[in-house]
């Protein structure tokens, strides 16, 4: 099955979950989220999702200075964040619960 | 950092951009503002060039827009007709067409072009012989140009008959597709001169019919400026207020027709709204008031984010009554 289907829909709650756990700029999330084991995740997914949490609100950026390199925008959960994140932390339990009571019943038959 | 990864971040960025210049200043800014930032990182990880990486920029433009839930560009805003592109002059037509069709109205035209097409072939068809006979009158006299049926060696019968068969070989032309270039070539000349012919014809048309009243008009055409505006100044954000002069929250408004009404910065670029989401993670524009920022230079060059204040608003004096009732003038209500 074709993850990058199923990561469309979740990407959301995956971006949001990885930055609740640590702030994080672009690319650290685009990585953070692979070494978790989402490897077909996209560069531009994980930028736009970013982007369109902080245009909505769920997420606050600040810029660092580095040295070498150029200035990080870090992002940050805020409380919409947060909501957010446990409301669909929620609605994805109970969806996994139901796939897996499905496949465990007749996954095999309707294969 | 070195030269040659910022240029290569600086060609890939602007390939990115070019994606997505059908869309709004402020939302392509506030989708676009680190991506340089962004690529930079990707750029300064690991071996390899951005694209081998990251895959074609148009490509990873298209996989930008689906995540941010923004409709999937059309033709002409990716990187084809590269060989037009090159041009100042191209691109700025390029532009004004893009321009044209992302209004909602210049689509709507654009889009109609073609089934004009038909149209113009059988007008084709009429123009040639009008044109055929406007040029035999100084060989074999008669009356020059005739309304509406052309007139051939002095006879409407043949006018119409020759009217008739050059209508269907001008479809049957049209029909049979721009073929080679040479014949496209001639096609296109043949277009341009019968084009003008009809505009002189359309002209003597309307000097004859309006001779006795000829008044020249002015006709101005406007195109409407973009974004939600009232009075012409653009509306960024709407605040509601209650009877009593209390600010409401989280109101949604819609048209007449149900259609969202959404608030733009077409001409305020450095406002920037904070939309709420739905459950599916789609911003809800039309939910009022906007929480707004505004880009405001600070020291050093940097751009800051400052919250924009909400407006005064003084009620009108109370008590406000509703309006007088009209006058009765229908049936009575009732037997």
């Amino acid at each position: 099955m074709d993850t990058t289907q199923l990561l469309k829909g979740v990407l959301d709650l995956a971006v949001l979950a990885v930055v609740g756990e640590r702030d994080g700029y672009g690319y650290d999330v685009v990585r953070r989220l692979r070494a978790a084991g989402l490897d077909d995740v996209g560069d531009a997914s994980v930028y736009g999702t970013l982007r369109r949490l902080y245009a909505g609100g769920h997420l606050t950026s600040y810029v660092v200075p580095s040295e070498e390199g150029p200035h990080r925008k870090y992002y940050a959960i805020n409380d919409a964040g947060r909501a957010q994140l446990a409301d669909s932390t929620g609605t994805w339990r109970s969806f996994t619960d139901a796939m897996d009571k499905l496949l465990g019943a007749g996954g095999e038959e309707a294969a | 950092m070195n030269d040659t990864i910022d240029a290569e971040v600086a060609r890939y960025a602007a390939a990115v951009r070019a994606a997505f210049a059908d869309r709004p200043g402020p939302e392509r800014e506030l989708l676009l503002e680190d991506l340089e930032d962004h690529l930079q990182e990707v750029a300064a990880e690991a071996g390899g060039s951005l694209a081998e990486r990251l895959g074609r920029p148009e490509a990873y433009a298209a996989e930008l827009r689906a995540s941010a839930g923004l409709p999937a560009a059309g033709p002409g805003a990716g990187g084809r007709r590269r060989g037009l592109r090159e041009s100042a002059a191209a691109r700025r037509l390029e532009r004004l067409w893009r321009g044209a069709r992302a209004h909602p109205a210049g689509r709507a035209v654009v889009e109609f072009l073609p089934e004009l097409r038909p149209a113009w072939w059988v007008a084709r068809g009429y123009v040639a012989v009008q044109a055929v006979a406007v040029a035999l009158t100084p060989l074999l006299g008669g009356g020059g140009l005739r309304f509406p049926i052309p007139e051939l060696f002095g006879s409407r019968v043949l006018g119409l008959l020759v009217t008739g068969a050059a209508v269907v070989a001008s479809v049957r032309l049209g029909r049979r597709g721009p073929g080679g270039a040479r014949r496209h070539a001639l096609t296109v000349l043949a277009n341009a001169a019968l084009g003008l012919f009809a505009v002189v014809m359309l002209a003597e048309l309307g000097a004859s019919e309006a001779a006795d009243d000829y008044r020249p008009q002015e006709v101005i055409f406007t195109q409407p400026a973009p974004g939600l505006r009232n009075d012409g100044v653009e509306i960024s954000n709407i605040f509601a207020f209650d009877a009593n002069g209390k600010p409401l929250r989280d109101v949604y408004l819609v048209d007449q027709d149900g259609s969202a009404i959404v608030a733009t910065s077409t001409d305020e670029p450095e406002l920037e709204p904070r939309l709420p989401l739905d459950r599916d993670g789609n911003p809800v524009p039309h939910r009022y008031p906007q929480q707004q920022e505004r880009l405001v230079p600070v020291d050093g060059g940097d751009m800051e984010r400052r919250p924009v204040p909400a407006p005064r608003f003084t009620p009108p004096p109370g008590p406000v009554r509703p309006p007088p009732a009209p006058p009765a003038t229908g049936p009575p209500a009732g037997p």
